[in-house]
């Protein structure tokens, strides 16, 4: 699919503003999940800046696509997402980590509306998107009074589009989480093709690279032998991110779950936390990533 | 036979809290389709009933308990009301993160159904007796733990009311008895007092109910006049009810069909320490597991963790010595 020279640019654009903010963000606590959140950049401004249902004015719009971010210590990216797009004010990015801030150390729902999923503890991000993605398809059933037997399965195929669709994305570390694969079972039994999965695969976890750590691969050949549609793409180039996007969704209606596996690099795009495949960075490491990374990124 | 409140109905025949569920979430789901019967492979209240009435609202996960769970937030987060049915240690335990993460942190309209207790074949795999211990400390959970078939119809309709999550405990144990009359009031947070006492009161919760009214006969008997009060809602406790007895009678004897340790008893007594401190019994199992033992003819665990009516009489009259002593040393 050919994609429009300006939207491409613009969205690269936009990409190196978030960075920017997430540069703001680190900088404000001296800490960070620097890694994590430079790799799911793209995705995020993707998700945000063109692909997904959301309007910045009604965050709580019933019909807008659900983002679950299950690696949700990544949620600087989110938050830089949310003031570029006004749902706060810039100077809220200065009160990451700090008592009564809606920007709290992990992505919390409670307290930040505009977010769909309060994380941290790893794995469990797709199972709610599922109940989500459940929930679209149940609502056109009790909509209609009475379908009778057979319920709601048989159904929804005849809809052109999904009311809302379900989004999750997900690190690589945390497919070892057995409920991963509990909730990759589920949602190929319900037949859920308003869910779209990705996993940000860059490589390494907290301890080291995550396939020396515990091999997840063939992370391909895995999802597809759950009954899953699989495509990878490239996760830092936005022709790639929008095609498979798109793709995916217009499958909807061959009830298959989707998975997107997005090879990141952990650290994108600053020296300094791309060799040390850096997790959660305090102190110099972070300042000295910020310092590079504002000159790589500057707004000219 | 000593007196009590009128919506006592005291009937020696069981009266089965699956019974009650069943009676209620069937009723709750035939009018509001937002409930929906989530399964754990462990069957369920009204499983028959959703089968045939409304299979779309039956979702089964399989012995899959982690997700099922954080699936139910999802289905929560969108405006539905999902049950969950299985064992405590599988549907809580199994998904003991899972709840505190994706469910109680947003305060999720999710409800559960936990089977525990000390009784029971299956043995310490199955009858586990910390579940109560376990939840307690879980902020924005509310526990309910119902004594009989009505009671259990009253607190599931008062659950399915309540917006938020609860964990309703069906006790694993031998018969109860029928207790309360068809119309008794039920309110969330608030104990009910089944009889007013002078000497001691007992503060039990869910099967040990049924022990505590057959206790109460021996304690007549003995001449001693022993209030009754049944705590059904286990978080938030009344505080008010529990030192209102320990004002009223100066000594509490609580019974409940789990650990000792973080349960009822625990409960009890960190209310009375900070308020009103007051000699205490903890009846429950001590601190160790339970294992399998036959209900009949001879009920072989009872008799092993001590609760028996007997047992319970000989802990009120421990209780009573205990006030008298400390009233003796204040003279």
């Amino acid at each position: 699919m050919a994609h429009h020279e300006k939207l491409i640019k613009d969205l690269e654009k936009k990409a190196d503003q978030i960075r920017r903010d997430c540069f703001e963000i680190f900088g404000s606590t001296q800490m960070g999940h620097a890694g994590g959140t430079m790799s799911i950049i793209e995705l995020i401004t993707a998700l945000y800046f063109h692909h997904m249902k959301f309007d910045p004015k009604n965050v709580d719009w019933p019909e807008r696509d659900r983002l679950v971010l299950s690696k949700a210590h990544c949620c600087e990216a989110i938050y830089a997402a949310l003031v570029e797009l006004g749902v706060y004010p810039r100077k809220t990015l200065g009160t990451y980590y700090c008592f009564g801030s809606p920007f709290q150390g992990h992505a919390d729902r409670w307290c930040t509306p505009g977010i769909d999923y309060s994380g941290g503890s790893l794995g469990q991000g797709l199972s709610f998107a599922i109940g989500m993605a459940l929930a679209e398809k149940m609502k056109s059933v009790v909509k209609d009074v009475n379908i009778g037997q057979g319920g709601f399965l048989q159904r929804y195929v005849v809809r052109f589009d999904p009311l809302y669709r379900s989004y999750c994305i997900l690190g690589d570390g945390e497919c070892h989480e057995g409920m991963v694969w509990e909730a990759a079972m589920f949602a190929a039994k319900y037949k859920l093709d308003n869910l779209i999965a990705i996993i940000d695969y860059n490589k390494f976890s907290l301890d080291g690279p995550t396939n020396e750590i515990m091999n997840v691969e063939p992370l391909v050949e895995k999802w597809k032998s759950f009954g899953w549609w699989v495509t990878e793409v490239d996760g830092h180039d936005f022709r790639q991110i929008l095609d498979a996007l798109e793709l995916a969704s217009k499958l909807y209606g061959d009830y298959r779950p989707k998975c997107i596996i997005a090879h990141t690099i952990k650290g994108h795009g600053i020296p300094a936390w791309e060799r040390e495949h850096i997790h959660l960075g305090r102190g110099a490491v972070i300042m000295k990533g910020i310092e590079e990374g504002r000159k790589k990124y500057a707004d000219i | 036979m000593p007196t009590f409140n009128k919506y006592v109905q005291i009937e020696d025949k069981p009266s089965m809290v699956p019974a009650g569920l069943e009676k209620a979430i069937t009723a709750a789901a035939a009018k509001d389709t937002r409930i929906i019967a989530v399964l754990e492979d462990m069957g369920f209240p009204g499983m028959l009933w959703f089968k045939q009435n409304y299979p779309e609202r039956m979702i089964e996960c399989g012995i899959a308990e982690q997700n099922a769970a954080v699936m139910a937030a999802g289905l929560a987060a969108e405006g539905f009301i999902p049950i969950i049915n299985s064992f405590l240690f599988a549907d809580v335990g199994r998904a003991y993160n899972q709840i505190r993460q994706s469910i109680l942190v947003d305060r999720f309209n999710v409800k559960f159904i936990g089977r525990e207790g000390a009784w029971g074949e299956p043995g310490i795999s199955h009858n586990t007796i910390e579940g109560i211990g376990s939840t307690r400390p879980l902020p924005n959970l509310v526990i309910l733990n119902p004594a009989d078939a009505v009671e259990a119809e009253k607190a599931a309709e008062a659950m399915l009311q309540y917006v938020g999550p609860v964990l309703l405990r069906q006790e694993s144990s031998p018969p109860p008895i029928k207790i309360f009359s068809d119309d008794l009031p039920f309110d969330i947070g608030k104990a009910f007092s089944l009889k007013e006492g002078r000497d001691a009161t007992i503060i039990a919760t869910g099967y040990m109910l049924t022990e505590a009214v057959r206790a109460l006969d021996i304690l007549e008997k003995d001449g001693l006049n022993v209030g009754l009060l049944d705590m059904c809602t286990l978080k938030p406790l009344d505080d008010e009810a529990i030192i209102k007895a320990a004002e009223k009678t100066g000594a509490i004897v609580t019974a409940e069909n789990g650990t000792v340790i973080g349960g009822l008893g625990d409960g009890v007594a960190a209310v009375l320490a900070e308020n009103l401190p007051t000699p205490m019994v903890k009846i429950g199992i001590e601190d160790e597991f339970s294992q399998s033992g036959k209900m009949s003819p001879k009920d072989e665990l009872k008799e092993h963790f001590g609760l028996r009516p007997e047992d319970i009489a000989v802990s009120v009259k421990e209780c009573i010595a205990k006030k008298e002593k400390l009233s003796k040393k204040r003279k």
